[in-house]
């Protein structure tokens, strides 16, 4: 288990990369950006992204906005 | 709901050919719609269908970690039909809004962004520094910017030399439906740009959107208007009408304004003289 800071609270998650997080957040296959410690963390490069305890992630969508 | 059939709606637009331009992307409708505020998904996508608009507007924000059901707008909506206009609202620095540029373009759904930085939560008024400033930093990325402005004539010249491919003066605060609080820097601003004007936020019913265009604007972008109407279907059909209607007004150029009154009747061969 890691502690890992996902959209601005603390987790702990059985995750050793970024796909893994999304997984097991019930995020797959929905159409959501990730940001890895401030910075964009395309797609194609969830998978071999490697957790580390404190990482700070977020996780975004599109909303309804004017 | 309205119920109108598409060639109800295809009888609606101007004349052939008034065609305008963001980047590479030719457009018909100058009606620009926001996705917020609707009271609920189906009302929205009739609100977006009768509408006639080619781009629509979103915010991005953090998903919901607590939720197990897929709460993303996008899932209503056909990703193929529509331009893309994702917004930085809920910055306040040029710092953030870049962040959430960013963010908006690894969607991989459009490098369009709105440059959105409110001074502060009661007026959301844009700040004009931080917007030029995150426009100057995203037009080097790359992005084609459009930023929400005050109705400035000067920073709007300052965001078009910035590279602005387009520029969204407000009528008045985001919300508000109090119409447009100075027509003649609208007027200004759209008589002095080279670039698309598109009067943005502050709007509430459709003659103000008709004033907007017959004041030389390329566009209107609105949400809360439409969202919030009694009834959401028929204002957005009554905007587009409106947008189309103060269009060719702009484009026929209106008779002079009098001081006195000049008949319309001839005042020869009269039957009382």
């Amino acid at each position: 288990m890691k502690e890992l800071i996902i959209n601005g609270s603390k987790r702990e998650l059985d995750a050793s990369t970024v796909e893994d997080v999304v997984r097991l957040l019930g995020l797959e296959g929905r159409p959501v950006v990730a940001e890895v410690n401030g910075e964009v963390l395309t797609l194609e490069r969830w998978a071999d992204t490697a957790t580390e305890p404190g990482m700070s992630i977020e996780l975004v969508h599109f909303v309804g906005g004017g | 709901m309205s119920g109108k059939s598409d060639q109800e709606l295809a009888g609606v637009v101007t004349s052939g050919g008034d065609t305008w331009r963001i980047g590479d992307r030719e457009m018909t409708s100058r009606f620009l719609l926001g996705t917020g505020l609707f009271p609920n998904p189906f009302v929205q996508t009739e609100a977006i269908r009768v509408s006639g608009a080619e781009v629509l507007t979103f915010a991005i924000r953090r998903v919901d970690l607590e939720s197990a059901e897929d709460d993303s707008i996008l899932q209503h909506i056909e990703l193929d039909a529509y331009q893309f206009l994702p917004n930085t609202s809920g910055s306040r620095t040029a710092e953030e809004a870049v962040r959430i540029a960013r963010l908006a373009r690894a969607s991989g759904l459009s490098d369009w962004i709105k440059v959105e930085i409110s001074a502060d939560e009661r007026t959301l008024l844009p700040d004009p520094i931080e917007t030029l400033r995150a426009t100057e930093i995203l037009v080097k990325e790359g992005f084609t910017v459009l930023p929400y402005i005050s109705d400035d004539p000067v920073i709007c010249r300052k965001l078009e030399a910035a590279g602005a491919a387009a520029i969204m003066p407000g009528g008045a605060p985001i919300g508000t439906g109090l119409g447009i609080l100075n027509p003649y820097n609208i007027g200004l601003i759209a008589e002095e740009a080279n670039i698309p004007v598109i009067v943005d936020a502050g709007l509430g019913t459709a003659s103000e959107a008709a004033l907007a265009m017959e004041l030389g604007a390329a566009a209107v972008l609105m949400n809360t208007p439409v969202a919030k109407a009694k009834d959401p279907v028929n204002m957005a059909f009554a905007m587009r009408l409106a947008i189309e209607s103060g269009r060719l007004a702009y484009l026929s150029g209106r008779a002079p304004r009098k001081r006195y009154a000049s008949a319309s009747s001839g005042l020869d061969a009269l039957v009382v003289k």
